[in-house]
């Protein structure tokens, strides 16, 4: 089974980065060191999944599709939210055979705020500040969590989820946090793929990372 | 974790039964000697048990050899102890910190069967041992002054607890300095700032819920 593992996101005020790493593996083989996890779904809405990539490469398929359509009839792309509702349904419409991919979407919404949904295997998401998937999740969350300071979504009234930072401290961050999972994760390595969206577009990043 | 010329051994507070908390003021680590401590995650009563063992061990230690035991020998003990018990072991993963010769630090960790991990840096265990990895790799310094290290030590547990639902409550942290001082603070006396917030926004979850 052909898996690929960690993947991050964070949302800002007017920017949104979503951060992966392009080693793919199976077992304690790696099969390549350029792989792609992120996918542009929309002009202002990028997803990177971890898991099984077939399932991945199939579901992004069926975004994009649908994704064309509504183009065609309402004459528009859309909105990072309405993303996010199209892909959990598309994933919990397979719940009894699912997609075994762990996704994370973001992107910036209608008011160019940042915004980052995260997902489990069978659709259930969730709007939030930032999140990790994958293998090296277990080791990046904790130190997000630290850093970002996220505020509970149980608390009320409803806070902003979206963090303070700079985007230029944002991308640090992320690079920081790909740097120590790498050491500790077997399957996160070789190099970061960083994608960030802010009003001016979308732009891509690269970083090296540890080769073993 | 290592320290400039110091350590630092910290453990949380939990003691559960799957979802159950049986208390919350679980003391996990020991002093052996006043420059060695241990800490005894996993089975509690094995944890127990092993203790008594190694402090029985290091007390006829003492008494021969007129000195306490350094912290590289400590390590082989409890290895040896643990591995008598290879085919029925005590459920136990130590985490040993110690200053030896010229006050430098020695930190290492073991499996339930004895094998030994020595580490320059920091060593981690128990169910939560992947979060504190990611947590303590990110947040690591060289060479960090005692106060330094504490701060690092507490912010990396509790990061890495909060997102373990086995592990919680505080956290006791041990700093130990090359003048054999020892600091031992209990978290939700501490008065620290930051440490304040955090039990605050759990008082305030807490009343959400309720």
């Amino acid at each position: 089974m052909e898996n690929c593992r960690s993947c991050v996101a964070i949302a800002g005020a007017d920017y949104c980065v979503i951060a992966a790493d392009t080693r793919m593996s199976t077992g304690y083989n790696i099969l390549t060191r350029d792989y792609s996890k992120i996918c542009k779904l929309a002009d202002k809405c990028v997803m990177a999944s971890s898991g099984f990539q077939a399932d991945v490469r199939a579901l992004q398929k069926q975004l994009a599709a649908r994704h064309l359509i509504y183009q065609h009839q309402h004459n528009k792309q859309m909105s990072c939210p309405a993303m996010a509702q199209l892909l959990s349904n598309t994933l919990y419409y397979k719940r009894f055979f699912p997609y075994y991919s762990f996704n994370v979407l973001g992107g910036l919404d209608n008011e160019g705020k940042g915004c980052v949904f995260t997902y489990d295997a069978v659709g259930s998401y969730e709007k939030v500040g930032y999140s990790s998937q994958g293998s090296g999740s277990t080791l990046i969350m904790p130190f997000l969590d630290n850093q970002l300071k996220s505020p509970s979504p149980l608390l009320l009234p409803a806070q902003d989820a979206v963090t303070p930072l700079v985007e230029a401290e944002a991308i640090d961050l992320v690079k920081t946090v790909f740097a120590s999972a790498s050491e500790r994760d077997i399957y996160t390595g070789d190099k970061l793929e960083l994608v960030i969206i802010n009003a001016a577009g979308i732009r891509r990043e690269y970083m090296e990372l540890r080769k073993d | 974790m290592v320290g400039k010329n110091c350590f630092a051994i910290a453990s949380d507070r939990r003691l559960g039964v799957q979802l159950q908390t049986i208390a919350t003021d679980f003391q996990r680590i020991y002093k052996v000697h006043d420059r060695l401590f241990l800490g005894l995650s996993g089975l509690a009563t094995d944890a127990q048990t092993l203790y008594q063992r190694l402090v029985f061990r290091h007390k006829l230690y003492q008494l021969r050899e007129e000195r306490d035991m350094k912290p590289e020998t400590f390590a082989n003990l409890v290895s040896a102890i643990l591995y008598e018990k290879r085919f029925g072991p005590y459920f136990c993963q130590p985490v040993i910190a110690g200053l030896g010769d010229e006050d430098k630090p020695f930190i290492c960790t073991m499996d339930s069967i004895g094998a030994k991990e020595l580490a320059k840096d920091f060593v981690v265990a128990g169910t939560a041992s992947e979060s504190l990895y990611g947590a303590c790799e990110s947040m690591f310094k060289e060479g960090m002054e005692p106060e330094e290290l504490f701060e690092t030590v507490s912010q990396a547990l509790l990061s890495s607890v909060d997102r373990d639902c086995l592990s919680g409550w505080g956290g006791h942290v041990y700093v130990v300095r090359e003048n054999s001082d020892v600091r031992c603070i209990f978290k939700h006396d501490n008065s620290d700032m930051i440490l304040l917030r955090s039990i605050k926004y759990i008082e305030k979850e807490l009343n959400m819920l309720v």
